[in-house]
């Protein structure tokens, strides 16, 4: 029986190999993404135990807000140090300040963009060597206020030396600092490829935390005092709003804290390898139902010899698990050059991951192996029970290769499971949040398999449809258009992989040029400022006010209003909460006020859109109860507004962000000139007050639009990148059917050589051919991916994707290169077809 | 009808001048073709010189095996001598490269086979002018509505070959082979697949391409009564030429064959 198995394998080798590959690619990017978690993963918990190694205790604020991935913690008075150094067990007890400070490199450019890539952080330099997780590797601690350490990676990208004079921006105007010494973290030229600037504390407190206070305490215990003696003496004393944890909590907390980061990062992988395996699930289905098909014969004379439905079945399904074994462990084996591959590409982008080799772990190498071979398993299901279907009699019948019978059946089939596939898509949208994924995926998946169900009733009239321009130029498009859909079912099983591909670029190019036209919208309809300074800061980093108040000197400049995000958690729920000046806010911006005023925004109010009061029962007096990191506070309603689309659902005065978030950057900066102000001249003072700031970009509105559409662009740009996978595997799929046309008519190949077909003619018709399969699969794509974006922004609407785009020239690209994908999955294909002997089709009779 | 028997022993044939070429629109000089080498080789061909007039339908006879097909795939350019000259009106066909053959195979040649001649998913008509519109040449329309008439398949022209009878698809094959006015139409056993009335319709539509509009057809059969529609019918015997028949009746055929099968 085995033997069998691998006989037949052997024998259809060529065949299986597109199925192998696909098994393969989803494999490998699934392994990778496996491998690289657990070592980063690793990598990362290494490097936060052996930086807090020294640190027996924390002290810090007991209260906290998260947002964008962030705990922010009120800093403590530093006099609670003097309270502490008393208490048994304390043999030495630090401050820690840390906040934002960045580099400005010898080009005046600032080196780092901690809004997309890792922090840019200013620390105070511990004094005992127990508390301080960097290792001076030249020159000395700072000293004095005009001294800093910096880290070795920032020192090699900016190209700074010892004795080197660097600007640093922080929350005071930027300044000049010398650098005095080098430091690593644990093992890596920075932690995690943020940058690094280590001051005294004293300046430190001065210019990234505030005068007289301290995020938090580290404590080192005395010898012989564990860490849970030292946290249980330490929480005799302390005042109420503190805490203390043992370093070792800490460190659990910091590692756990890098891990939902990576799982993040994995799960969006993961997504995109199970995507490659959905799509590769229709090219193994296809391949075994070929290999099938042409076993006919064979497998029916079994059957005539007396072999049960049941034993055709498992020879088939015993084949897909051998191909799924192999393939898969291939896949792994490639996962973990992936992996390698991977990491290079994390470390060219610019995050330090730790090197110490890649950590292998044989559960999640299992799994990977386990998932790809099950997709393997479950796509040979069908043609397995097809080939178990084979009656007796087909070894004696000459039989058609297609039997596209049953279509009344396939449409009521298909047309169930689109529907069913739409409802439960349609379901999750409406939900929407985390939980919602899964539907979502689950319910486009089911779509996918609904119209691929179909699609043996599309092909033959859509392909000669996509056919008819080719025919109409000549006989090798003509030969194309019929051989194209000659094959009902094996044409839609091809073109349905491409289809899933093609379906997800498309869906989600509607869905940012949809986003971008929103943003768009919102600017063109609500905001009327001259300028918009941009520091491209989101919850971390930004400019400092000393840059709004020299913008307020400009003589041109008649208003400058600052707009900051505070983490906060509105009546319960996680925020980025904006905080903007209220006396000019209505100049710069419009939010379509229905109650109160925006000029009312004082420290203990709020203004709230209509649709959050509607929501949550709110009226213009209320109070709405908001958690900053320094505690609740119970804000008055005193503006109620229309447009959620510039603000979103609430914002506040920038007196209470000042008071409660006590965060003192601007993000971004709203300009109005004078009435009668030249405006070149405006922006040339303008510019010339930022020159100094390099974070600050000044933009006027049309220029801020491209700006916040840049980002938009950049995901897009690595989602296509990552379908590439999905798109690649259905492309071997067209060249692995196309090449089992050719080889099945070798005889009307040879027939047509011998007319007179040039063999370049021939190339041509297969690549049409293959061309065509291509353009039917980018068109079902195309229909099912605008649909399923449609659904999508709509769905969104109430989160702002307003606008619905149906960006033409990109879909049309979309198009062209699926086309082209086809003519190039044809070639080999062509290639072997031209060099057929053409005697083989006269004489095999 | 006078019965004339020429018998020539090989070696003669071999040494005949050869032909005036004007006269003859395809020849083979001294053609050989080996299969395999050293104890395993065959000689399918082993040094046969014959020409085929111009405008008459040669028949090619010959016990199977005999080097038939052989010599008519070298003739028509889809094969190629182990030794040998091919000439095709005046060109050497073994000098040409495959671009060159592929453009004499599709201008100057037509062709129809046992079987499996037409092209499933293209319907009559496109069958009928693949070559032309393999070569981007425009149809000549009244040649093209002539040619349909004669072969009377002017209601199926828009039918897939699946769709037409055994004898229709050979006439539709025939037609294809003269679309293009070619320089000589070979046809290896055209009837074999037929049953005797749809057989005796090509065989009468291809004596009429010679009669009628001057074509040049060169056949192979092994059947006496097709050989018989023939003006000139060549022997082949173990790869030699061992005898001609000019305007054959069938018993003399016969009488032929089984001399040469002995
Ligand atoms: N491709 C080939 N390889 C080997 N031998 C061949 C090949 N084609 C033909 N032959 C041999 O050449 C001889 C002549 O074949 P063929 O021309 O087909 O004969 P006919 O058409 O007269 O029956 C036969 O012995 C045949 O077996
Ligand atoms: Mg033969």
């Amino acid at each position: 029986m085995f033997k069998t198995t691998i006989r037949n394998l052997m024998a259809h080798r060529v065949r299986l190999l597109a199925a192998a590959l696909s098994v393969v690619l989803g494999v490998a990017l699934m392994a990778g993404t496996f491998v690289l978690t657990d070592t980063v993963g690793a990598a990362f918990d290494e490097l936060y135990a052996s930086v807090g190694v020294g640190t027996d205790a924390v002290v810090r604020a007991d209260h906290a807000v998260e947002g964008q991935g962030e705990v922010q913690r009120p800093p403590v008075d530093a006099a609670l140090a003097d309270q502490l150094r008393s208490v048994p067990g304390v043999a030495r007890i630090e401050g820690t300040v840390q906040g934002y400070a960045q580099f400005v490199g010898r080009d005046g450019k600032a080196i780092g963009r901690p809004g997309q890539g890792p922090p840019t952080l200013g620390l105070n330099w511990p004094s005992d060597p127990r508390l301080n997780p960097f290792t001076l590797v030249d020159g000395r601690a700072p000293d004095a206020p005009d001294q800093m350490v910096i880290d070795r990676a920032s020192a090699r990208t900016g190209g700074f030396a010892l004795g080197d004079t660097v600007t640093v921006l922080t929350k005071d105007a930027p300044r000049s600092m010398v650098v005095v010494g080098i430091v690593t973290f644990g093992g890596a030229d920075s932690p995690l490829g943020a940058s690094i600037a280590l001051f005294t504390t004293t300046t430190a407190q001065a210019l990234v935390g505030t005068p007289g206070r301290f995020d938090g305490f580290s404590v080192v215990a005395a010898p012989g005092t564990d860490q849970e003696t030292l946290v249980a003496n330490l929480r005799r004393v302390l005042p109420p709003g503190t805490e203390a944890i043992t370093g070792a909590a800490a460190t659990a907390e910091q590692q756990a804290a890098s891990r939902k980061g990576l799982a993040f990062f994995s799960t969006f992988l993961l997504a995109f390898a199970l995507i490659a395996m959905f799509v590769g699930s229709f090219i193994i289905a296809n391949s075994f139902a070929i290999t099938v098909a042409q076993r006919t014969r064979e497998l029916g004379l079994l059957r005539a010899l007396g072999a049960g439905r049941a034993q055709v079945r498992r020879a088939v399904l015993a084949e897909a698990a051998v191909l799924g074994s192999v393939a898969s462990a291939v896949g792994v084996g490639a996962g973990i050059g992936a992996a390698l591959g991977l990491e290079a590409l994390l470390n060219a982008a610019g995050f330090e991951v730790p090197a110490r080799g890649l950590v292998l772990q044989p559960r999640s190498l299992v799994a990977a192996g386990v998932v790809g071979w099950l997709v393997t398993l479950a796509s040979a299901l069908l043609p397995a029970r097809r080939a178990g279907r084979l009656s007796p009699v087909t070894a004696l019948r000459d039989v058609d290769l297609d039997s596209t019978g049953g279509s009344r059946r396939r449409l009521v089939l298909g047309g169930a499971v689109t529907t069913i596939g739409l409802a439960v898509l349609g379901r999750g949208l409406v939900a929407g949040g985390d939980a919602a994924a899964g539907a979502v995926g689950l319910g486009a998946a089911v779509t996918f398999v609904g119209v691929a169900v179909l699609a043996p009733l599309l092909a033959p009239p859509v392909g000669r449809v996509i056919g008819a321009p080719l025919a109409a130029i000549g006989i090798t498009g003509r030969l194309a258009q019929a051989n194209g859909v000659r094959n009902p079912r094996r044409t839609a099983a091809t073109a349905s992989a491409l289809m899933v591909g093609v379906a997800l670029v498309a869906c989600i190019t509607v869905f940012a040029a949809s986003g971008k036209a929103s943003l768009d919208r919102v600017i063109d309809d609500s905001f009327r400022s001259d300028l918009v300074i941009d520091s491209g800061a989101r919850g971390f980093g930004g400019l400092s006010p000393a840059l709004a108040t020299e913008l307020a000197r400009v003589p041109e400049v008649a208003e400058v209003v600052r707009v900051r995000l505070a983490r906060a958690e509105v009546a319960g729920a996680p925020t980025m909460l904006v905080a903007l000046d209220p006396a000019g806010a209505s100049r710069v911006a419009d939010v379509g006020v229905q109650q109160g005023a925006i000029e009312a925004l004082d420290a203990h109010s709020i203004a709230v859109s209509t649709s959050a009061a509607t929501a949550k029962g709110w009226h213009l007096g209320d109070t709405v109860p908001v958690t900053f990191a320094s505690g609740r506070q119970d804000l008055r309603i005193v503006a109620v507004y229309a447009n959620r689309n510039v603000a979103g659902d609430q914002f506040i005065a920038i007196a209470a962000q000042e008071a409660y978030d006590m965060r003192l950057l601007d993000a971004q900066l709203y300009l109005r000139y004078h009435p009668g102000a030249d405006p070149a001249a405006a922006r040339r003072a303008v510019d010339a007050a930022t020159a100094a700031y390099p974070t600050a970009s000044a933009q006027d509105l049309t220029g801020f639009k491209a700006e916040r559409a840049r980002p938009i662009d950049q995901m897009l740009a690595l989602i296509y990148a990552l379908l590439l996978l999905a798109v690649l595997i259905a492309v071997i799929g067209i060249a692995n059917t196309t090449a089992l046309s050719v080889h099945e008519r070798t005889r009307e190949i040879g027939l047509l050589r011998a007319v007179g077909m040039s063999r370049r003619q021939l190339r041509a018709t297969v690549r049409k051919e293959a061309m065509i399969v291509a353009l039917f699969g980018a068109t079902l794509g195309l229909a099912v991916g605008v649909g399923f974006g449609w659904a999508l922004v709509r769905a969104l609407a109430s989160q702002g994707i307003t606008e619905l785009r149906l960006p033409m020239a990109p879909l049309a690209v979309v198009v062209v290169l699926a086309g082209l994908s086809g003519l190039v999955a044809g070639a080999g294909p062509a290639r072997r077809g031209a060099r057929l002997d053409i005697l083989r089709a006269v004489r095999s009779d | 009808m006078t019965l004339t028997t020429i018998v020539r022993p090989d070696a003669d044939a071999a040494a005949a001048a050869v032909p005036a070429s004007s006269a003859e629109a395809v020849m083979a000089i001294d053609a050989r073709k080996t299969y395999g080498t050293g104890d395993a080789a065959v000689h399918a061909l082993d040094g046969v010189t014959v020409g085929f007039g111009a405008g008459a339908l040669t028949a090619i006879m010959g016990p199977s095996g005999s080097g038939k097909s052989t010599l008519l795939h070298c003739l028509a350019g889809l094969d190629t001598l182990t030794d040998g000259t091919v000439l095709l009106g005046g060109t050497d066909l073994g000098v040409l490269r495959e671009k060159e053959l592929t453009r004499v195979r599709r201008d100057r040649i037509g062709f129809v086979f046992q079987s499996f001649n037409l092209v499933p998913t293209l319907t009559a008509e496109e069958n009928i002018t693949l070559p032309l519109d393999l070569a981007r040449r425009d149809v000549d329309q009244a040649w093209f509505d002539e040619l349909v008439d004669v072969v009377g398949l002017r209601t199926r022209l828009g039918h897939r070959p699946a769709e037409l009878s055994g004898g229709q698809q050979q006439r539709v094959a025939v037609a294809r082979a003269l679309v293009s006015r070619p320089e000589v139409v070979f046809a290896d056993e055209p009837t074999g697949n037929l049953d005797s009335r749809a057989g005796a319709e090509v065989l009468a539509l291809l004596r009429r391409a010679v009669r009628e509009f001057g074509q040049t057809v060169v056949m192979v059969t092994h059947d006496a009564v097709a050989a018989s529609y023939a003006d000139r019918i060549v022997f082949l015997a173990d790869g030699r030429t061992v005898g001609e028949l000019i305007d054959p009746e069938p018993e003399a055929v016969l009488d032929q064959m089984k001399r040469i099968s002995r």
